[in-house]
């Protein structure tokens, strides 16, 4: 098991749910080169965020972006090296706001990606102010006094988007989130996964999520079903929404 | 002095206006001429007036005469718009059925009747100018009938019957012509826009992926390259937008891909952000920014060189970087390839800026007469591990592409927007920032020293007043220097600036021509040479100079 440790000082607040996304890709990676998938040939791309330091801390080639970016930079990485297997992590603010265009465009494209959302529900590096996955009512620096915007649902929006693999899953359930990812990367096509990660300094939502969230047994038989499941607040569901196969687009370019 | 035909094709957009001038334009490549097209139109689809020049001569031909010897009016509109740029002897070719205005001197023809009698479904009554010139310039029937087939794919046979209609009609009109072709000489070279060369210089020099959001006058480069795919081996992708382009293209490059991104102004204001990224993470990305008049959408289908100081200061941050600005057909297509050299061997983003201009105007070239840069040799690794950002005496460091035959499995390759250490992981400390920002500045001295390998300035002319410009208005002031004699100074690249060839310059009086309200040519030139602008040529109504009319203005200059 390779650790994929740089040596680069961590610097992410303690008991950010970060740390359980670090350590699940991790784990994710390695059974992903077990399974035979050559270690150089899985690139990272990231936005910028606190969610982009996941950069600094694998050992992994790719490239640091810019905000809202990234998945830009993922499919030209991706387009001039079909082989490679390319993870883009993201923010809310960078992948749903920045950059959203970027995510759509990914997801109708359905180009042969893996995107990880880190959704904190705001915007952490710079100082906790609402994101567009923040709730109605959420307090930041640019809202004291309350979210006014309704926000995304991302796993409804990137399934209407045309992404053929939608997951959700919580940094802090690792085993599930881990075969998320996996799945997601052997996934042909663009794969969106958001990860509900609990900020502890802006938004922290471990009580709500251990309370609330709940693993999907098996991928709803529809959209529609998925999407009354992903919208469902009074559990919030983990697991696979959509799977299907779709033709990809390097292969449809290069055909 | 040998004598350059000139002709005006007018009509309406959606009327195939451009198409006829080009096969005006082809049929007289065809018999061993030279050629220059330009193509005046608006940003509309269908209606309006749009016109093209066409001028013909034994030798090369830089710029247009606005003064002609043929028109075709394919409506009343185009008789108004043009009946005074008609020489002495000339002849006005009018659509009778849509000629309100013309008068007697003009030559009648039944265009639009004809073609309502002739085709199920009238088409585009400007394929009667391919009879026009056919008849006039002495190519037989049979001539004209292969050109139709070739260059009229659809509803052949009712082309056929049209145009020979009308070049019969001509015929027997009898009208004098002094240009005779003979058709079957064989062509110098090749029939390209600017924006084809430049798109095949990057094309000789490896481009595999070229990604662009449609924005006039760069959108033919996208058009031109999607045509490619198959024979060249190169993917356009029309991305979600300028931001999506030159993020992808950084994304590419890391992956070992040679890229390019390109648009005209507004496009390259969006892209800023990604040049700077390009600059920080050390990608090669090559530019294409084809202006048109600004600022914000301004005029798009007319010229202008009002991005000069744009280009040079594009992006925030400090880093090196290469702007250059073609001056010919032919630089248009080597630039491009050097630019593209140039921005691989110091990994570093690169602008070629040129103008509406050039990038529509078309001409013949011989490609093969053009020299194409040399591959330049990688720096080989000296450190047992691979650091992205080594340090090096060049301040180039080593490339390695992800998943590519350099690399081996313990390589680990990092790109950042951030500042970094060697390794590519980011650094916020004091000693690792100055000594990245020094290697990066250190780069752009051996930069300096790579653009010396190819022609940075080109001077034209050994006696008469001296007169500095760049790019396209350089190939203007050419087309004169047939009538005028000038000491034509034209900087080919911009930056970094070739302060030594042009060392002998410093301090002189000159006049400076551009294509701007503001003399930022003339401004850019004080700064860097001391130049004294003794007149400013400023043209800013969207609109190449005839060339009669620019020598004309040089002459007042100097006379006063
Ligand atoms: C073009 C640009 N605008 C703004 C910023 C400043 N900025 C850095 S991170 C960030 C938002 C981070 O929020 P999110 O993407 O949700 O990531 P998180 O920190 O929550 O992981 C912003 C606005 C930037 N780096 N670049
Ligand atoms: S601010 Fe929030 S997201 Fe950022 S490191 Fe701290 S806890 Fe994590």
């Amino acid at each position: 098991m390779r650790n994929f440790n740089t040596g680069k000082e961590n610097t992410w607040c303690p008991g950010c749910g970060n740390f359980g996304i670090l350590a699940t890709v991790k784990k994710a990676i390695n059974s992903l080169t077990d399974g035979g998938i050559p270690l150089e040939d899985i690139v990272i791309t990231c936005g910028i965020g606190c969610h982009g330091k996941i950069f600094d801390y694998l050992n992994i080639s790719g490239i640091y972006g810019l905000h809202g970016r990234a998945l830009a930079t993922a499919e030209g990485i991706k387009l001039a090296n079909p082989r490679l297997k390319v993870i883009s992590f993201g923010g809310d603010g960078d992948s749903m706001g920045e950059g959203l265009e970027h995510t759509l465009f990914a997801a109708k494209r359905n180009i042969d990606l893996t995107l990880i959302l880190h959704n904190n529900g705001n915007y952490g590096l710079t100082t906790g102010q609402a994101s567009p996955l923040s709730k109605i009512g959420f307090k930041g620096l640019s809202t004291p006094q309350g979210n006014i915007e309704r926000p995304f649902h991302p796993v409804n929006l990137l399934m209407e988007a045309g992404a053929s693999f939608v997951a959700r899953g919580y940094s802090a359930k690792m085993e599930h989130l881990q075969q998320l990812i996996i799945k997601g990367v052997q996934h042909k096509g663009f794969s969106f996964i958001e990860v509900l990660q609990p900020c502890v300094s802006y938004n922290n939502t471990y009580e709500l999520y251990n309370a609330h969230c709940q693993i999907l047994d098996t991928i709803p038989p529809d959209e529609e079903t998925a999407r009354a499941l992903a919208k469902d607040e009074e559990h919030i569901y983990l697991g696979i929404f959509k799977q299907e196969e779709r033709k990809e687009y390097c292969d449809l370019l290069m055909a | 002095m040998e004598k350059v035909y000139n002709i005006i094709v007018g009509g309406k957009a959606g009327e195939g206006v451009k198409k006829a001038a080009q096969v005006i334009a082809h049929i007289a490549m065809a018999a061993g001429k030279y050629v220059f097209q330009n193509d005046d139109y608006q940003s509309l689809i269908k209606g309006g007036h749009n016109f093209s020049l066409v001028s013909i001569s034994d030798n090369p031909i830089y710029n247009s005469y606005f003064k002609v010897d043929i028109i075709i009016s394919f409506d009343d509109r185009s008789i108004r718009t043009h009946r005074d740029k008609l020489l002495p002897g000339g002849l006005h070719f009018v659509n009778q059925d849509d000629a309100a205005s013309k008068d007697e001197h003009m030559i009648s023809l039944p265009l639009s009747s004809l073609m309502k009698k002739l085709y199920s479904n009238p088409a585009n009554v400007s394929l009667a100018a391919t009879g026009i010139f056919a008849a006039l310039t002495g190519i037989s029937q049979a001539e004209l009938e292969a050109i139709v087939r070739k260059e009229y794919r659809n509803n052949t046979e009712e082309n056929l019957r049209f145009a020979i209609a009308i070049y019969d009609l001509c015929i027997t009109q009898k009208h004098e012509f002094a240009l005779k072709l003979n058709y079957a000489k064989g062509a110098i070279g090749t029939f390209h826009s600017g924006n084809q060369l430049i798109a095949l210089g990057a094309l000789a020099q490896g481009l595999t992926h070229y990604f662009s959001y449609p924005m006039t006058p760069a959108s033919s480069i996208l058009h031109y390259l999607a045509l490619k795919k198959e024979s060249h081996k190169v993917y356009a992708v029309h991305a979600e937008s300028e931001l999506a382009a030159a993020n992808m293209a950084i994304g590419a490059a890391f992956a070992g891909a040679r890229t390019a991104v390109g648009s005209s102004g507004g496009g390259f204001a969006l892209m800023q952000e990604a040049f700077s990224f390009a600059g920080m993470a050390e990608a090669p990305l090559l530019c294409f920014l084809s202006s048109r008049p600004g600022p914000a959408t301004g005029v798009s289908t007319y010229t202008a060189q009002e991005d000069l100081f744009f280009a040079l200061n594009q992006g925030h941050g400090i880093f090196p970087r290469i702007v250059a600005s073609p001056d010919s057909f032919e630089r248009a297509y080597s630039l491009s390839a050097e630019l593209m050299e140039l921005a691989w061997e110091y990994q570093s983003p690169a602008i070629l800026l040129t103008e509406k201009h050039l990038s529509e105007c078309s001409a013949n070239i011989d490609l093969t007469s053009i020299a194409l840069p040399k591959p330049f040799e990688q720096p080989s690794e000296s450190e047992a591990v691979y650091k992205r950002y080594a340090i090096t005496e060049s301040g180039i460091s080593p490339l390695k592409f992800p998943g590519k035959g350099n690399c081996s499995p313990d390589d680990v390759i990092k790109w950042c927007s951030h500042e970094h250490l060697e390794t590519g992981v980011r650094t916020d400390e004091p000693d690792a920032m100055i000594a990245m920002k020094d290697k990066r500045l250190c780069k752009g001295q051996s930069l300096i020293e790579g653009t010396k390998k190819y022609q940075r300035v080109a001077f034209y002319g050994t006696e008469g007043p001296l007169v500095f410009a760049y790019g396209s208005t350089a190939l203007e002031l050419r087309e004169l220097m047939k009538y005028y004699p000038l000491r034509l100074v034209v900087p080919i690249y911009l930056e970094p600036f070739p302060y030594d060839e042009l060392a002998w310059y410093r301090g002189q009086e000159a006049i400076v021509v551009e294509h701007a309200a503001q003399p930022h040519f003339a401004e850019f030139l004080r700064q860097k040479l001391g130049i004294i602008s003794r007149g400013n040529i400023l043209r800013y109504d969207g609109r190449s100079w005839d060339t009669f009319e620019l020598l004309n203005v040089i002459e007042e200059l100097q006379d006063a």
